[in-house]
């Protein structure tokens, strides 16, 4: 495990491109993935989509939603393990985990079940869109705080 | 030429408090990122319809048409928290040639909505009524994926130029 380590922080520190690719990868899959929770967010509150139930828009974007996440976890774990002393006394870092874990808990339990509810009054949905809506957001401002405060 | 105008920006009274403050400069930049994933995961969404990758039930029309507003919205906070970043710190930002190479994307980005206006985004109707989806359609959603990659892979890496 240490070996392994090793060869990442190597690999992530000594070679010029590695760290932005990291960074890339973890922007676009988290602009993949919130992104397609957003959709279903947009279509609870009735902004946009209305043709099709949110069930259905829950349907079409899940797969991507859990393809994003793999590539944003993975990519963000390069990048802690690259540089895990700075991350272990970062003061913003340990919210955006906690953060991130609820929003992604919160996700696939309370979400995905109303989202997938056929009666459920316009006033819970929109309750559970908004929430999810803010903790992705708050995620999202974790990560630049995190690279901002120390 | 560039320097001095650069320098000039730089030294607009409120654009200084604002690249001197701890707390709004992150906050500006987390705004950027935040839009990024709602209006870019549109984007994506839009595109991928148009490949008729996913989305098979919702036509083009509802798709285009009712995330045009949420997209222009998206767009206009993305020039406006740009603008804010980009010249807070121009003497910076003019020597980068990343930069520089996403404000050519971002042209590229509007030549591509002036040539598939008005065959592809104004055109859904036709579209919709169309048994499989014309090459040219897929055309434009590949290019405007690919543009929008770039977009946002160029942003990141204006950091990292010294």
């Amino acid at each position: 495990m240490l070996l392994l380590q090793n060869a990442i922080v190597d690999a992530l520190n000594n070679t010029e491109w590695a760290f932005p690719l990291a960074e890339c990868v973890h922007i676009g899959g988290f602009a993949v993935g919130v992104g397609s929770i957003a959709l279903v967010d947009f279509r609870m509150l009735n902004l946009a989509l209305r043709k099709e139930s949110t069930a259905r828009i829950l349907r079409y974007t899940e797969p991507w939603t859990v393809g994003a996440l793999v590539f944003v976890l993975f990519s963000g774990l390069m990048l802690f393990i690259s540089q895990v002393h700075i991350y272990v006394i970062n003061q913003v870092f340990p919210w955006k985990m906690y953060v991130l874990a609820a929003a992604v808990i919160y996700n696939f339990t309370i979400h995905r079940k109303v989202a997938n509810m056929d009666q459920s009054s316009q006033a819970a949905r929109n309750t559970v869109a908004i929430i999810s809506l803010l903790l992705w957001v708050a995620v999202v401002f974790g990560g630049i705080f995190t690279g901002f405060l120390e | 030429m560039l320097a001095s105008i650069a320098q000039s920006l730089e030294n607009i009274g409120f654009l200084m408090d604002f690249a001197d403050s701890v707390l709004v400069y992150p906050i500006v930049l987390s705004i950027h990122l935040t839009d990024i994933a709602l209006f870019g995961g549109m984007i994506l969404a839009t595109n991928l319809r148009l490949l008729g990758l996913t989305f098979k039930s919702v036509s083009i029309t509802e798709m285009i048409t009712t995330l045009r507003l949420w997209k222009r919205l998206g767009g206009t906070v993305q020039i406006c928290t740009g603008l804010l970043l980009a010249t807070s710190e121009a003497t910076k930002y003019a020597p980068n040639p990343y930069f520089w190479a996403k404000m050519i994307v971002l042209g590229l980005i509007g030549v591509h909505a002036l040539i598939f206006r008005p065959t592809v985004y104004n055109n859904t109707e036709e579209l919709d009524k169309s048994p499989v989806i014309p090459a040219y359609v897929k055309v434009a959603a590949i290019l405007s994926l690919f543009l929008w990659t770039a977009m946002f892979t160029m942003g990141r890496l204006i950091a990292y130029w010294e």
